[in-house]
């Protein structure tokens, strides 16, 4: 069974295809991976992508960029009002609506938001059937976490006007996370993970604990006044005191021509993140004037160094937030085009000294990814009606087994961490010295980190009379069973003599 | 590396407290395969960890009774094997008090402990008869273990179980004690149920939503229960493929058959229960009750809302009243008072006419000859009762206190005033007379002494003209005019004054003499066309009359509406001329029609006349 996972972000939207067991983003009909979130209206057709966006300079007002910052939202919405007073397009009113008034020359349209984003998930639905064939429609769309209902379902909405089925919408750091199957072939550990997720206009970062297979947002943040946008504007700034250096024209009052100087800016800083330097070259930029300038990655640095500033210092807030130190994190995910930056990733490292970074799969294609193997494992199901489920019991405190290492100091081994979802069962094969004939297992519980105090030992198990061997351990299975009203069972077992001993501690009320 | 520390003397196995926290509830992504085999587990409502658990329980369980205690048989050695489908499985194998409840694993030891002893070897052994080939009562343990064995055979015999009480208690039985007597009966066919947990029937202080979730339940109750044991044909007995699909049939339909029954049986339990079941009774009382009690707090607050409607109507009535009685009151009282000082005017009036004769009459009606006296008094009369108050008492103070001579030239002076003015009066009412009499001798006259210089044919023509250059037509009387003079036939020539001024007199007529102008010019035209067809002749008439007595005049916004719409309906539109009706509404297909031809006609004359007049005044230049 085929199936899709789509991704609509602010500027750009890609695609994947489940298909045979593997997740792959599909190329549009221009051969490109990511496609432009802009649409385009003229008199009798509407244009997706690319070409839209090169037409831009030329018909500002009818040409719709960023639809997803307004889809679902009123207009007394903070963020609406933003988009409306930014938006080159008008915006206006209606019944209660948000619309479009596009003027296409002849006659002026009224579009809704909802329409918008329809004709670029139609584009991703046909980029999707050049590989797949017609007859998959099984989608799962992303969303951020910070989007309400109403935007979730206007979302969905377009997507399903699109002739899509929409099997699920997950949040884009769930997305991001199953893209590299974080937990998912070992699903007994526990892991933090922190989700950088840097887009076309927004900086969204997550705090993920995987437990069990299964991800839970422990804190998000997000902030829109960082994006990939913000560091093609630099640049273009740049360039433009550059031209007015050269040709003492400021050109920053025209809009046509600050248009121009953006995608040559955008260009360029694309082809930076993976070259030393990168030629901009505009025609006829102003008054029949070309343009042309070098830019090298060390001066894009440090025209930007603010910007990453402003990145890692998000970072280090959302670890406060969190109440974790950099050590707390284990994995990195990078997603979002302006991930690539190779400065920004520099940053991060050095953030995380100790953490891989994860950034094997191209980051502006982490999501849609994820949502396809989502959709792979999705598809076929009867029912998916896992969406109203999503709360579950947890078990609210690490549980600890106190034990000695070689130099004979107490340690503490956690057996059951927290977080885990209810009912579970956690299997620990436990080492004793083989001399002894006795063996105690001194349970504590405790809220994270590895350590208890004594007052927190809730239990003990011990096992007699076992046979002593003279040389070497033993070992001890302990098995951990939580219900889903919190109440523990302990079996612990003497794999050589088969002995057994279990115990129940139920939860104080 | 982590060892595990050897425990100390004494120390064993021990809680010391319970666990602090209960399961917190938490958020998680819905993502991944994990999340859908928690949410698959969940569903079930049992976690594969605790299935396992339990069934772990069980088994110990079944352990702890491997002893169990077998009953003998004591028909056993008189079975009849040939008879086996009638015999009770269970009580062969020796388990007849645990029945449907036997484990598996009972089932095998008791078929083991069975053979060990029924065996016929070993009796054979101890010196017992053994009847020959299948005979032998060991077949029917062989059998027993057979049906038991199999999860399948033995679900069909456990489901026709002889000693399962299929009863239905009757609605009359349960009269006092419901509960005594339906208790065990569910319980006894909840066996049959496919889930489990099957709700309990509770006692008298069950809550609504148990009662409601337990007739819920055995409403749609899901048994397992099946009538293959009893098929009367067995398949395998069958010789060929066709006579085995017959006896199929033949079972299954049986097979239906005792099923429906069965299905009939619980329902006529879980109906009776229900027509008994006094908590229900007691719902539906309390329901009745509370319908009841909101059905009068509604009336009650309903009456109450009328009631302050009520004093409120009556309050506002009231000040009504009295605001009017007020009102009359004062009138009343200015009326009074005005009554009062007319009254006194009148009285003074009155005095001072009286003193005026008398003061007349003192004088000697300033003269001495009778007729004079007599003419005098006529004009006292006059002055009495012309004069206000305010003159007449002037008039009587000179007469006081002047001489006589002064006051005769005051009364004459009084009386020739009054005179003068009488005259003037009179003169105005003729001459208001005179204008009526003018004004209603120039509007009878007027077409009289109009025909003078207006024919007939003249008159037709302006009142055509007129309809033809409506009201707002460039310079209209200029060109009504110039069209007057082209088409008359008189040759009498017009100017727009002219035309102005008959057209206003002829405004002026009432309808019934346009009417007859119009029919004159009928006739007129009939003599003029001799005996033209009477629908020819109908058609130009109707056409002449058609402006000017529409039925209803077309108002300028539906005129607005009319051309909007021939705009928006272009002559190659389908249908046009409904959709144009439809726009433009109160009018019909026909009014649009007609007042589109009527315009047509309009613009095309009026570009005529207006041509003319152009090109008339482009001569005069």
């Amino acid at each position: 069974m085929a199936a899709i996972g789509v991704h609509l972000g602010c500027t750009s939207a890609c695609v994947a295809v489940y298909k045979d067991g593997r997740a792959d983003v599909v190329a549009n009909d221009a051969g490109d991976r990511v496609t432009p979130a802009i649409v385009a209206y003229s008199e009798r057709e509407q244009v997706v992508g690319l070409a839209a966006k090169q037409s831009r300079i030329r018909h500002v007002s009818s040409t719709v960029v960023k639809v997803k910052q307004i889809l679902g939202r009123s207009s007394a919405d903070p963020q609406a009002q933003k988009y409306i007073s930014e938006s080159k397009c008008l915006v206006i009113e209606k019944n209660g609506k948000l619309r479009y008034e596009i003027d296409t020359g002849e006659e002026t349209k009224l579009v809704n938001p909802e329409d918008v984003a329809r004709l670029i998930f139609s584009k991703m639905k046909e980029t999707a059937h050049s590989v797949l064939g017609s007859d998959a429609n099984d989608v799962v769309v992303t969303v951020p976490f910070d989007f309400g209902e109403k935007q979730k379902s206007a979302l969905g909405e377009a997507a399903g006007a699109a002739g899509f089925n929409v099997l699920r919408l997950i949040h884009e750091p769930s997305a991001a996370l199953l893209a590299y199957g974080i937990g998912q072939d070992h699903p007994t550990g526990k892991s933090n993970v922190l989700v950088f997720k840097l887009g076309g206009t927004s900086l969204s970062l997550s705090v993920m604990e995987v437990n069990s297979g299964m991800y839970r947002v422990l804190s998000t943040n997000t902030s829109d006044n960082i994006g990939g946008a913000h560091f093609t504007d630099t640049l273009a700034q740049y360039l433009a005191s550059e031209f007015q250096r050269l040709f003492k024209h400021d050109v920053r009052g025209n809009a046509r021509a600050m248009m121009k100087l953006m995608n040559s800016a955008e260009v360029a800083k694309h082809s930076l993140s993976t070259l030393g330097s990168a030629n901009c070259f505009v025609d006829s930029l102003y008054e029949g004037q070309d343009f042309d300038c070098n830019v090298s990655r060390a001066r894009f640095e440090l025209l930007c160094s603010p910007l990453f500033n402003k990145c890692t210092e998000a970072i280090r807030e959302l670890l406060r937030q969190t109440g974790f130190t950099a050590d707390d994190i284990n994995k990195v995910v990078l997603c979002g085009g302006s991930s690539r930056i190779p400065k920004l990733q520099q940053l991060i490292k050095d953030l995380f000294p100790a953490v891989d970074l994860l950034n094997s799969i191209p980051p502006d294609e982490v999501i849609p990814i994820g949502a396809a193997i989502e959709a792979g494992i999705l598809v076929g199901k009867e029912s998916t009606s896992g969406d109203d489920s999503v709360m579950i019991e947890c078990s609210a405190k690490d549980i600890l087994v106190k034990g000695v290492d070689e130099s004979g100091a107490d340690r503490f081994t956690v057996l059951f961490p927290s977080g885990t979802p209810l009912p579970a069962r956690r299997q620990h094969t436990l080492q004793a010295p083989g001399r002894v004939s006795s063996v105690c297992l001194e349970l504590y519980e405790s809220e994270g980190k590895n350590s208890a105090k004594e007052e927190a030992k809730f239990a003990q198990v011990v096992l007699q009379d076992l046979d002593k061997k003279e040389n070497g351990l033993r070992d001890i299975l302990a098995v951990l069973t939580m219900k889903r009203d919190g109440s523990l069972q302990v079996t612990c077992t003497d794999q050589d003599t088969g002995k057994c001993e279990a115990i129940t501690v139920e939860v104080a009320s | 590396m982590l060892l595990l520390p050897s425990a100390a003397e004494g120390q064993g196995t021990a809680i010391t407290h319970a666990l602090t926290s209960a399961s917190s509830v938490c958020q998680v992504e819905p993502v991944g395969r994990w999340f859908e085999a928690f949410v698959k587990r969940r569903n079930r409502n049992a976690s594969t960890s605790f299935q396992e658990l339990e069934d772990k329980k069980e088994l110990s369980e079944e352990s702890e009774d491997e002893e169990l205690q077998l009953e003998e048989f004591p028909m056993l050695k008189t079975l009849d094997p040939k008879d086996w489908k009638n015999q009770d499985h269970y009580a062969v194998l020796g388990l007849g008090h645990v029945r449907y409840t036997a484990t598996q694993r009972q089932i095998k030891a008791a078929h083991k402990a069975m053979v060990l002893k029924h065996h016929p070897d070993k009796r054979k052994a101890a010196g017992e008869p053994i009847k020959e080939g299948d005979n032998d009562y060991f077949t029917c343990i062989t059998k027993a273990y057979e049906m038991l064995s199999d999860p399948v055979k033995r679900r069909a015999f456990n489901s026709v179980d002889p000693t399962f009480d299929n009863s239905v208690p009757s609605k009359s039985e349960a009269k006092d004690n419901f509960f005594q007597v339906f208790s065990p009966v569910f319980e006894r066919n909840s066996r049959w149920s496919n889930k489990k947990n099957v709700p309990k029937l509770g006692d008298m202080n069950s809550s609504f939503e148990d009662v409601d979730a337990f007739y819920s339940f055995w409403y749609n109750f899901d048994s397992w229960r099946e009538f293959s044991y009893l098929d009367e044909e067995e398949k395998e007995k069958a010789e060929c493929r066709d006579e085995r699909k017959w006896i199929e049939k033949q079972n299954r339909a049986t097979r239906a058959q005792r099923k429906k029954e069965e299905m009939n049986r619980i329902r006529t339990l879980v109906d009776n229960a229900y027509s008994c079941d006094p908590r229900i009774k007691k719902f539906k009382e309390e329901e009745k009750a509370k319908k009841e009690a909101e059905k009068k707090a509604k009336a009650e607050a309903r009456r109450k809302e009328q009631e302050a409607k009520e004093k409120q109507r009556q309050a506002e009535l009231e000040a009504v009243r009295l605001a009017k009685e007020k009102e009359e009151e004062e009138v009343r009282q200015q009326a009074l008072l005005a009554k009062k000082e007319k009254d006194i005017q009148k009285k003074a009036i009155k005095k001072e006419r009286q003193k005026l004769r008398n003061s007349c009459k003192s004088w000697n009606h300033f003269s001495d000859n009778e007729a004079d006296r007599v003419k005098m008094m006529e004009e006292v009369e006059k002055l009495c009762d012309r004069l206000e108050l305010a003159s007449l008492q002037g008039l009587n103070e000179i007469l006081a206190s002047s001489t006589r001579e002064v006051g005769k030239a005051a009364l004459e002076k009084q009386i020739e005033e009054v005179n003068e003015q009488m005259r003037r009066e009179k003169e105005e009412a003729d001459a208001r007379m005179r204008q009526a009499s003018k004004n209603a001798e120039k509007s009878t006259g007027g077409s009289g002494s109009g025909s003078k210089n207006w024919s007939e044919d003249d008159l037709q023509l302006l009142i055509k003209a007129v309809n033809l250059f409506p009201a707002g037509t460039n310079s209209r009387w200029e060109v009504i005019a110039n069209y007057m003079n082209i088409h008359s036939s008189s040759g009498v020539k017009r100017t727009a004054k002219d035309v102005i001024s008959k057209a206003k007199s002829l405004q002026k007529l009432d309808p019934h003499q346009k009417d007859d102008i119009n029919k004159k010019a009928f006739d007129k035209f009939k003599k003029e066309h001799g005996v033209a067809s009477q629908a020819d002749s109908a058609a130009p008439s109707e056409r002449f009359e058609g402006p000017c007595i529409d039925s209803t005049p077309w108002t300028t916004e539906e005129q607005k509406l009319l051309e909007q719409a021939l705009k928006t309906y272009p002559v190659n539109t389908p249908e046009r001329w409904e959709k144009i009706a439809e726009a433009v509404p109160g009018r019909t297909k026909k009014d649009c029609m007609r007042r589109y031809k009527e315009l047509v006609e309009m613009v095309k004359a009026k570009k005529a006349a207006q041509e003319q007049v152009l090109n008339a005044s482009r001569a005069r230049k």
